[in-house]
């Protein structure tokens, strides 16, 4: 038990942080959620690959890989309210693990747990040229994903499951500041986790800001019509978890609180948007023992229709 | 030669009833600020009856719509689209003596 308890932990981070990072559809942040409009009876079409390698240098000498594709589709039911639906699919999730037995490999893949959520506008204040905008979001993750799979040493741990078989909720306010040259986003989210067979992801909190500053066109004076734009994208995120409920108590050797940076670069033209972004641990806090983020990077597009 | 003075005069009538059929609106869009977010912009007018192109101007902050003769895009209709689209009518005007091009969809 001891033994799967880390890379258990680590699954279910990796999971938690990708469905909360698909989110975004608009021009806005590549990790998370934005507060720009989306029309009235428009569709926002996303897909983001995230390749996410995780490791420790401990005598089990883990490894966990993820790679999965996070599509979203969005709509604009008024042009205050918005919904979202995110399916990620994983291509692989792995293990491996050093053990009395040698080193084994564990893994998985498959559409994991689905999550529908809506935004409304709240507030918004426009200006020639600008505008600023302050949007709560809530929703609810599905428990669509395989969360018995096995192999040929057994079930798999829990958190290697593309699903966790339980429903989550998850509800927070993101803002946005957009001026024709950079682009400012805040998002303070919080998820709760349900409980499924005995167990539950910690809840988790989250504080997510995003700078997007144009460095093409350099400048828009006498630049006619809608050209396209290139940013420079510096995000941050903050993610703090509890500990993980197992039976009638917690896991000690989990939850805790990780900041990562991430740069990257983003082109947007009318109607297409290419991104790309790794993100890098600055600073990680866990309970107990823990894998350390070793990067994520994101690349993807967005299409409006 | 005959045949090319025709195809000219052709082409000239062609031209002058555009000019007169269409007629071109200026929006002042507040919020505006991306290419990408310019869209839905163009997707609410184009839903306008009448409507045959719309061109969305980020730096400038307007809208240049097209309408089919006869038709007009009040100001009232104007507010509604860009509304719907999630931003801020600043100002609406009619752009005389100017033509619109193909459909902007």
């Amino acid at each position: 038990m001891g033994s799967s308890r880390y890379p258990v932990r680590a699954s279910l981070l990796v999971g938690a942080l990708l469905l909360a990072s698909v989110y975004t559809v608009q021009s806005a942040p590549n990790t998370f959620n934005t507060a720009l409009p989306v029309a009235e009876g428009q569709y926002l079409w996303r897909e983001q690959l995230v390749l996410r390698e995780r490791s420790d240098n401990g005598p089990m000498d883990r490894d966990v890989s993820v790679q999965a594709l996070g599509s979203v589709l969005g709509y604009g039911v008024t042009s205050k309210l918005a919904v979202f639906g995110v399916v990620p699919y994983f291509f692989n999730k792995e293990l491996d693990v050093t053990t009395p037995m040698g080193r084994i490999e564990r893994n998985t893949g498959g559409f994991g747990d689905i999550s529908l959520f809506g935004r409304y506008t709240l507030y918004k204040k426009d200006f020639t040229g600008s505008t600023f905008r302050i949007a709560p979001v809530f929703g609810l993750t599905a428990p669509t994903g395989d969360d018995n799979d096995r192999d040929r040493l057994g079930e798999l741990p829990r958190p290697l499951q593309t699903g966790d078989g339980a429903w989550d909720g998850f509800g927070g306010v993101v803002t946005t500041y957009q001026t024709l040259q950079y682009q400012v986003d805040g998002q303070l989210l919080y998820r709760e986790n349900g409980r499924h067979d005995g167990f539950a992801r910690g809840d988790e909190t989250r504080f997510d800001t995003s700078l997007q500053y144009r460095i093409w066109p350099r400048s828009m004076k006498g630049v006619p019509g809608s050209p396209s734009f290139i940013y420079a994208l510096l995000e941050s995120n903050v993610i703090h978890r509890e500990r993980d409920e197992l039976r009638s108590g917690t896991d000690a050797d989990s939850g805790g609180t990780q900041w990562l940076l991430a740069p990257g670069l983003q082109y947007v033209s009318r109607r297409w948007i290419v991104e790309g972004t790794v993100q890098l641990p600055v600073a990680e806090d866990f309970n107990g023992d823990a894998l350390e983020d070793d990067y994520i990077v994101r690349v993807g597009f967005r299409r409006s229709f | 030669m005959i045949r090319k003075l025709t195809l000219l005069l052709a082409a000239l009538i062609t031209s002058i009833t555009v000019l007169a059929a269409d007629n071109q609106y200026v929006l002042g869009v507040d919020g505006l600020a991306c290419p990408f977010c310019g869209y839905g912009i163009e997707k609410r007018l184009n839903k306008v009856d009448g409507v045959t192109d719309v061109q969305v101007d980020v730096g400038e902050s307007v809208v240049h719509v097209t309408m089919q003769e006869g038709k007009v895009l009040t100001e009232d209709r104007a507010r509604q689209a860009v509304d719907e689209a999630g931003f801020t009518l600043r100002s609406y005007s009619v752009a005389e003596g100017r033509t619109g091009g193909g459909n902007g969809q």
